[in-house]
């Protein structure tokens, strides 16, 4: 099988899977990658979220055929160090609690930000009201994006 | 005597294996090493001063990774910076590894002081031998010892030395009120694996060889497998093989998705059920009924009074539990051995049943419990790790089994529904008597309850009626009782197990009472709370405790003065286990508008009180309000239903759960830390939740909501 070219983390993949594999299982078992979790496999919890080009895409509908040739970005492209500045404002309002759902609302925050620099909580609600955590983490996740915002402000 | 721990217990691991480190009869030992200083198997450290504390409970999100090692870290006196976590592995030194009913600290708290403390003593003896001085001339703090103005001598550069030394029989503990490290905020230790995507959960476990399995299980009990068709299955690219064996039909691939993909394409028939299959609107038909029955008297104080009082049913739904990270297990069994990675609650029970279903002896099968993405009493049970075992052996190669989101919802065990039958009566001001009648199901993983445990029936079904045979109030008369309906689904255990059901009716009706007698909520239930502590079946219940988390509540929430316009109020409360005390007030407003995805309700603000005894990490604790609260808001919003044996909701969408729009502001009050023992939290913030916001509700509308979840129609 000819191998399929995706760019996961800046780097360029060669992946050699069915072509309706989605991006999910791609890079969890093709590319060892398993920072991004499943959790319904239907689009409905977020688990899953990756960005491709700084939107967030749900990786469990995105075949392999139609992630070939493009950019995406998972939480372990974030940064090498934990220093993005989502990452940050997570550790510092001390987020998480089982933190298995954490690495798709970072990134769905991530997206939001490069989108909403000074969201709303009604901008926050609509984009994470479409993601699942089972812990209740919501009101730290709230807290958080807000302090990411202001981090940027900060250092602009 | 059943204790509400008693599902905790597993079976007995045989072997005679000696006991190395703190056994149960809290002996030290010490542990023969090369290099490192290890008193005890709950500490070690190295020579380069790195603290190894070792973890004997299963972190699922309620922060007991953090929690354990702040407790051996402060009698320790620590270098927190210093500090990586080993998590234990069944064997015979940690043979009590099981994780819930919000017990690992209070459960782990001696232990580890008495461990911490011992390796401390033996690091001061080093120094205090190096330097010639009595050991009480040596102070110690964050990995360092210290004596005047000598120059003080890391942890680390005593390990050689503390490592020849006798481990001390009996260590002495600090006072409480010196603790620093317990009792601050201290952020989760597992954060940064958490943000960067390396924390490794069961499902992210990968070994060479592994094999990826989707099994295709019987749609209802008492179904078999009648046919199978694999052809089209077997014909996906990446299926290795079809696999008939004791949990169904395994689609075994090189892949998650092909063995996914391959067993979509699988055709099995099913023999035909014997019956209509468990149907859960006959079920509820079944539990009205039974209404009718006495059932078995759980408690009895005085003699109901004859009057016509206030009569009421609540109504509270069967529940899935629907952990983010769905069941999964990886399993190899390979030259009689059998090793298992899997995110458990249980990991001793599962190396017990493991063996058991392999029919070789638990010393064979080594267990590695994960971070588990979500517990919530779904991972006591450990059938997906029997099943993995079983599928691993048929292949003799190492396998994984995920369970889809479907399959997670649908085969795994259920929080029980049940009717609950309130009545009460007032004089005046004062309650003058008060029934409850719990209408439910028994918990069944292990068969229905035996003969045994029906000896001691009152026990029995107090142990499954948790806020409604301990009712805390001093009423003149009260009778609580217990009337049995099976159900032929699995039930166990679901966060917070018996309590939510009878605290949300329980809760809900002393607001009914006080309604009907004219009193203010808060007042009512104050008033019936004096200073007695009392005994109530196997729980001690101090009333004092009560009142003060009630009066924390009411000062903080501005309870005396009204809400902001449209929003209402209402209080709720509870002692869970006889230990931690809970208190909420929530604010809600009912706005037209809502989604029929969403609570027809928002709850804008909850204020809590809280009193858990010693206060390990207030920020763990306000998490874990902050978890509770969402998990009682689902509660309110989704229930599984059952219909031709098998439960109909497969996703979140059809198992509404709490989102983030729905997440109110949480204020917590701790009342501070006090006596010698901590109280749990994983679990006490759910049972009050949700009949505070009903009694919110009721201050809104004017009409009361006996029924979980919540429908606001018309």
């Amino acid at each position: 099988m000819a191998p399929t070219f995706v760019v996961v983390n800046r780097k360029r993949r060669a992946v050699t899977a069915e072509p309706d594999t989605p991006l999910l299982w791609v890079l969890r078992d093709e590319l060892g990658l398993t920072g991004t979790k499943y959790g319904c496999g239907v689009g409905v919890c977020g688990a899953c979220t990756v960005l491709e080009n700084g939107r967030a895409v749900r990786s469990c509908q995105v075949p392999l055929a139609e992630a070939a040739g493009k950019s995406f970005t998972t939480i372990e492209g974030l940064s090498s160090d934990g220093s993005h500045r989502c990452q940050k404002a997570w550790i510092e309002e001390d987020v998480a609690q089982c933190g298995y759902c954490q690495a798709g609302m970072i990134l769905s925050a991530c997206a939001l930000l490069e989108e909403k620099p000074e969201p709303t909580d009604a901008d926050i609600d609509e984009v994470i009201d479409r993601q699942v955590c089972r812990c209740g983490s919501y009101a730290r996740i709230r807290k958080a994006i807000h302090r990411a915002a202001r981090a940027a402000r900060a250092s602009r | 005597m059943h204790t509400r721990r008693d599902f905790l217990r597993t079976s007995a691991v045989a072997g005679g294996a000696l006991v190395v480190g703190i056994g149960l009869d809290g002996r030290l030992l010490a542990a023969p090493t090369a290099r490192a200083f290890g008193p005890n198997v709950w500490v070690r450290i190295e020579p380069s001063g790195k603290t190894f504390l070792t973890i004997g409970k299963q972190e699922m999100g309620q922060g007991v990774r953090t929690s354990l090692a702040m407790i051996l870290a402060e009698e320790l006196d620590a270098d927190w910076t210093q500090v990586s976590l080993v998590q234990a592995q069944p064997g015979p030194d940690f043979k009590e590894l099981g994780t819930g009913g919000s017990w690992s600290v209070g459960g782990s708290w001696k232990r580890l002081r008495l461990a911490g403390a011992a390796a401390r003593e033996m690091l001061v003896a080093a120094a205090a031998a190096r330097w010639g001085v009595a050991a009480d001339a040596c102070r110690t703090s964050n990995g360092t010892v210290t004596s005047g103005a000598r120059k003080p001598i890391r942890y680390g550069e005593l390990v050689a030395d503390a490592a020849k030394l006798p481990v001390p029989a009996a260590p002495k503990l600090k006072p409480i009120a010196d603790y620093k490290l317990v009792g601050s905020r201290v952020k989760r230790l597992d954060g940064p694996r958490i943000v960067d995507g390396t924390a490794r959960y069961g499902i992210d476990v990968k070994v060479p060889g592994l094999l990826y399995a989707s099994i295709e299980r019987p749609p209802a009990a008492g179904v078999g497998v009648a046919s199978i068709d694999d052809a089209a299955a077997r014909a996906v690219a990446g299926v290795k093989g079809v696999v008939s064996f004791e949990r169904g039909v395994a689609v075994v691939a090189s892949g998650t998705w092909a063995a996914m993909k391959g067993r979509n394409a699988l055709r099995v028939g099913w023999s035909a059920p014997s019956g209509r299959g468990f149907d859960s609107d006959e079920h509820w038909q079944n539990l009205e009924a039974a209404v009718a029955e006495p059932g078995v008297v759980t408690r009895k104080v005085g003699a109901l009074p004859a009057a016509k009082g206030v009569a009421a049913r609540y109504y509270y739904p069967f529940a899935a539990h629907a952990p983010v990270e769905p069941m999964n297990c990886v399993a190899h069994v390979k030259d009689g051995r059998c090793r298992i990675w899997v995110p458990t609650q249980a990991p001793n029970r599962v190396q017990g049943q493991v063996a058991e279903a392999l029919g070789i002896a638990p010393e064979a099968v080594e267990v590695t419990p994960t971070l588990v993405g979500g517990g919530f009493g779904r991972r006591l049970n450990a059938d997906y790790a029997v099943e993995a075992a079983q599928l691993a052996r048929k292949l003799a190669a190492p396998v994984q089994v995920l369970w889809t989101r479907p399959d997670d919802m649908r085969h795994g065990h259920f929080q029980a529904a049940s009717i609950h039958d309130m009545w009460g009566a007032v004089d005046g001001s004062r309650a003058i008597g008060w029934r409850h009648k719990k209408v439910s199901s028994p918990h069944n993983l292990s068969g229905p309850p035996t003969k045994e445990d029906l000896a001691d029936p009152v026990a029995y079904w107090q142990d499954s009626s948790w806020g409604a045979y301990d009712v805390p109030y001093a009423f003149p008369a009260i009778e609580t009782s217990y009337v049995r309906v099976d159900a032929p689904v699995p039930i166990g255990p679901w966060r917070s197990v018996y309590s939510p059901s009878s605290t949300f009716a329980r809760e809900s009706f002393v607001d009914e009472l006080a309604h009907a007698a004219g009193a203010d909520p808060i007042a009512f239930r104050l008033a019936h709370l004096d200073d007695q502590t009392v005994k109530i079946g196997s729980l001690s219940v101090d009333r004092r405790r009560l009142r003060r988390v009630l009066e924390l509540v009411a000062e903080k929430s501005g309870w005396a003065t009204p809400p902001p316009p449209g929003r209402f109020r209402g209080v709720a409360c509870n002692v869970y286990d006889g230990e931690t005390h809970v208190a909420y007030v929530v604010e809600v407003s009912v706005p037209p508008g809502r989604s029929p995805d969403q609570l027809p309700f928002i709850v804008h603000r909850v204020v809590c009180a809280l009193d858990c005894g010693v206060i390990i990490n207030p920020l763990g604790i306000e998490q874990q309000v902050d978890s509770g609260v969402c998990w009682g808001l689902s509660n309110m919003k989704g229930e599984i239903t059952f219909k031709a044996g098998r439960a109909e909701q497969g996703t979140y969408k059809d198992f509404a759960v709490a989102r983030m729009s729905e997440a109110p502001s949480v204020e917590v009050h701790l009342v501070p830390s006090h006596g010698e023992q901590p109280f749990g939290i994983g679990e006490p913030t759910v049972p009050p939740l949700a009949p505070a916001v009903a009694n919110a509700l009721f201050a809104a509308t004017g009409r009361r909501f006996r029924r979980l979840p919540i429908r606001i129609s018309g």
